[in-house]
């Protein structure tokens, strides 16, 4: 479904990311791994439109992305749930989850969406006429994520979910997305938590400051000595 | 002095303070979407005033077609303010003082442009509604009349909008996050496109609305414009409910100031109040709440 | 030897130098009113550059400072008989006593724009009392029959007389704007201009070098004020005669913003490349007639458009431009 090629990406004159290639299949979990700086973030803003490439190409369903205006990007299908969420502090949750069904492919089902979503996270329906902005941690990761979904994704993106959450509220997320998973979408999730995103992920690449140096089976690289020892810290 | 003389006063102050809140809330709009200042923003004004004129007189037009016509011409100038001069400057080292000069480039230019070619001579066009209400005593006009209710429908419209279409909310959106925005696929240049066409046609409904009052020339904009910025910074950069108290403040302080002092006076008193609430409230009224 | 002296501010005396020998070169009365004005500009435009450029305050009410500066000097000269001399530094320390008043609110402001519009706010205000204060200044009428700068010795040429010449103005002019630059030009390699661009960059920064930011904004925004009050005052004994209009109105303020920005924001020569640039174009875009100042709109988004860090940057080599 996705087909990542050579990738280079800059940063003005610093390069980040280094001839990167990696494949999603539908109906995946795939998780890109490393530290902080590894280059995972910005391979992610670069699918999404919003930064890029220098060189190599991005396919999807084997149309090329590098040159399609973002807004058109999330039209086909291709959604990220940013780092930090990013939502609109001023405006409620019902808001928030509504402008998530703004590309027009979605805006016909926002009701049966909008379901979808309060169903998965029934705290938001509670919420819905609360200030996004006084939201806490967890709930507003499940805004972010539910957002996404009204726009009826055929990739789901993650860019560090678990990141300033409590374990509790870490567990419900990873639950919530192999359940999204289940339903048919393909996600392609950037966690520091490498654990918890090998545990659920059919497939994991590892970066290091902007180049790839593993590749291979979640189960395979868990129960790697090396791979254990630099990112699991065991 | 009389009560009746008072409140015809700050009656006249409402329909000043109407003029300005139509101006100001589109620069307010401009700063919260794009986060820049619009120097050309008079001159959408000064357009809107030589588009209805020509719309009446020339082209023969009944006011109600006439109006949205001069609204329509002024919109299509802000975009294409836009995109020839503000959208190559986006996202582009110098942001914070770029569209400053392109802004006042674009004035002059447009301005000379008028002065060009419709001269300099002074233009009158008559009133809407000719005539006046005498309610206990106090005289209004019923252009004046005219002018508050207009402005007050077209603001009350324009919020509704922001607050429920799905237009406004992605201009909310974009304005409080853009690139949350993108990333929910909207088209944040479309929506820099359209927020500039909207209030270039508020300027101009602005100018439509008070044409049949005062005169029709190139520099109409200018004095304005300066007026508008202290309403926006009165009431908060960014905040629409600030643009809309802002006006009315400004509005009734100088009107009461021309009844108490004198009109020489006004703009001073004006400026002071201005700076008087920034010392006190150094970002404005209504801060810069989300809106 | 020549290359050292050259870097460490040598090239300037070369260029000042230079300038100084055009009008034997060429005296005609029209082209040294033109040269003087580039100057006076110059000088204006880089007391804002100093607040602007190197301070990162967008002040947009300079034009208070240049208008209090040229009415303070012709008042006290016209009611007190003051010496336009000393009109110079009096015009100037009232500019800068009005501009420590309004550093005061205005430093409370971060967001640029506040900062923008309450100083202009301050500029309206002075333009709106030059304008109603009638008795005093005339209005919009003008004030008129300012005394031309008195006579002085100087060494070497004699008795020097201003009375209907351009020449010895435009020395004048010359010598406020050497000496101004030279000003700057120590004050920005100076520990407090160090500590200006350490404020520029990040204010939290500088703040945990221990620089006491609120200070050496303040005599900044003093030093800037004063210097745009002397020019005032100079351009008052020049062209004697002032409306509110022409020395406190907004169009002044927009002049030194173009020339500043497309000369190059926070360059040294920057602002002196634009005042040159644009009072010369203007002047002779005049055979242009109605199409000048259309043009001139035209070519302020065409520079920002394609030359968007400034000519001088462009123009000079890096060493001369910063």
């Amino acid at each position: 479904m996705l087909d990542v090629r050579g990738l280079d990406v800059l940063y003005g004159d610093v390069q980040v990311v280094w001839d990167l290639s990696f494949t999603v299949d539908a109906g995946e979990i795939v998780t890109l791994l490393g530290a902080n700086g590894a280059g995972k973030s910005t391979t992610l803003k670069t699918i999404s439109g919003l930064l890029r490439p220098r060189r190599g190409h991005i396919l999807f369903d084997g149309v090329s992305l590098e040159t399609v205006p973002p807004d058109r990007i999330v039209g086909m299908g291709v959604l990220q749930v940013p780092e930090g969420r990013r939502l609109w502090p001023g405006m409620t949750v019902l808001e928030n989850l509504r402008l998530g069904a703004y590309p027009k492919g979605a805006r016909g089902e926002e009701g049966a969406s909008l379901e979808a979503v309060f169903s998965l996270f029934p705290v938001l329906a509670e919420r819905r006429g609360q200030l996004a902005g006084t939201l806490s941690g967890g709930e507003q990761q499940m805004l972010a994520i539910g957002r996404a979904l009204m726009a009826r994704p055929r990739l789901l993106m993650l860019d560090e979910p678990s990141l300033g959450l409590a374990p509790k509220v870490i567990e419900r997320i990873f639950e919530v997305i192999q359940d999204v998973s289940r339903r048919g979408v393909t996600v392609l999730l950037v966690e520091q938590n490498a654990h918890l995103a090998l545990s659920v992920a059919n497939r994991a690449y590892i970066l290091e400051t902007g180049h790839l140096v593993r590749a291979g089976a979640g189960s395979e690289l868990l129960a790697d000595a090396d791979v254990r020892r630099a990112y699991l810290g065991v | 002095m009389s009560p009746g003389l008072v409140v015809e006063q700050i009656f006249n102050g409402l329909v000043s303070g109407a003029i300005y809140a139509l101006m100001a809330s589109g620069l307010s709009l401009i700063w919260g979407t794009l986060k820049m200042l619009n120097f050309a923003h008079g001159e959408f004004y000064m357009l809107g005033g030589f588009g209805v004129y020509f719309a009446l007189l020339l082209g023969g037009l009944p006011p109600l077609v006439a109006v949205p016509v001069a609204m329509l011409g002024a919109a299509v100038v802000g975009m294409l303010l836009e995109r020839l001069v503000i959208h190559p400057l986006l996202d582009k080292p110098g942001w914070d003082v770029s569209p400053i000069i392109a802004t006042l480039g674009a004035s002059i230019l447009l301005q000379n442009l008028a002065l060009h070619l419709w001269g300099e001579r002074f233009k009158n066009i008559p009133y809407y509604i000719e005539g006046g209400v005498n309610l206990f005593g106090i005289r209004m006009a019923w252009q004046r009349v005219l002018i508050v209710a207009v402005t007050v429908v077209v603001i009350v419209v324009v919020v509704a909008a922001l607050r429920r279409s799905r237009w406004g909310m992605a201009l909310r959106a974009t304005a409080q996050d853009r690139d949350a925005a993108v990333l929910a696929g909207i088209d944040v240049y479309a929506v820099y496109l359209w927020t500039l066409g909207l209030t270039a046609a508020l300027a101009a409904l602005a100018a439509a609305m008070l044409a049949p009052i005062y005169s029709i020339n190139p520099w109409m904009g200018t004095a304005l414009l300066l007026k508008a910025f202290i309403v926006c910074v009165l009431g908060g950069l960014g905040s629409l409910e600030g643009a809309i108290l802002g006006g009315v403040l400004l509005g009734t302080t100088e009107s009461l100031t021309v009844l108490l002092w004198s009109s020489e006076w006004k703009d001073v008193v004006a400026f002071v109040l201005l700076i008087l609430v920034l010392w006190v409230r150094p970002a404005g009224l209504m801060g810069t709440r989300e809106w | 030897m020549l290359r050292r002296a050259l870097d460490g501010g040598g090239v300037y005396l070369v260029l000042a130098g230079l300038l100084a020998l055009v009008p034997l070169v060429n005296s005609d009365a029209y082209f040294v009113h033109i040269l003087t004005l580039s100057l006076m500009h110059s000088a204006l435009a880089s007391s804002w550059n100093l607040i602007c450029g190197y301070t990162g305050l967008f002040s947009f009410g300079h034009q208070a400072f240049f208008g209090l500066g040229a009415y303070v000097s012709s008042l006290m000269a016209m009611k007190a008989g003051l010496s336009p001399w000393l009109g110079l530094v009096v015009g100037g320390g009232v500019a800068a006593a009005a501009g420590f008043v309004i550093a005061l609110p205005c430093l409370r402001l971060r967001a640029p724009p506040y900062i923008a519009i309450a100083t202009l706010g301050f500029a309206e205000i002075c333009r709106f009392t030059a304008m109603n204060l009638v008795g005093l200044t005339r209005g919009e009428l003008g004030l008129w029959g300012i005394p031309e700068m008195t006579p002085v010795p100087v060494p070497g040429v004699g008795q020097v007389s201003f009375t209907g010449q351009r020449v010895p103005y435009f020395y004048l002019m010359l010598a406020i704007y050497v000496a101004m630059m030279a000003l700057l030009y120590w004050l920005v390699r100076s520990p407090l201009g160090l500590a200006l661009k350490s404020v520029r960059d990040s204010e939290d920064a500088a703040e945990s070098l221990g620089v006491d930011i609120v200070r050496t904004k303040i005599l900044i925004f003093v030093l800037s004020s004063f210097l745009a009050g002397v020019v005032g005052a100079f351009y008052a004994h020049y062209v004697l005669i002032l409306t509110p209009s022409s020395v406190l109105s907004v169009g002044v303020m927009i002049e030194i913003v173009a020339m500043t920005l497309i000369g190059g924001l926070g360059t040294f020569l920057g602002p002196t490349v634009g005042a040159f640039g644009i009072t010369l174009l203007l002047e002779y875009m005049r055979v242009l007639g109605d199409y000048r100042l259309l043009i001139y709109g035209a070519l302020l988004i065409a520079i920002i458009l394609f030359i968007p860090e400034g000519i001088a940057k462009r123009l000079l080599p890096r060493r001369v431009a910063l």
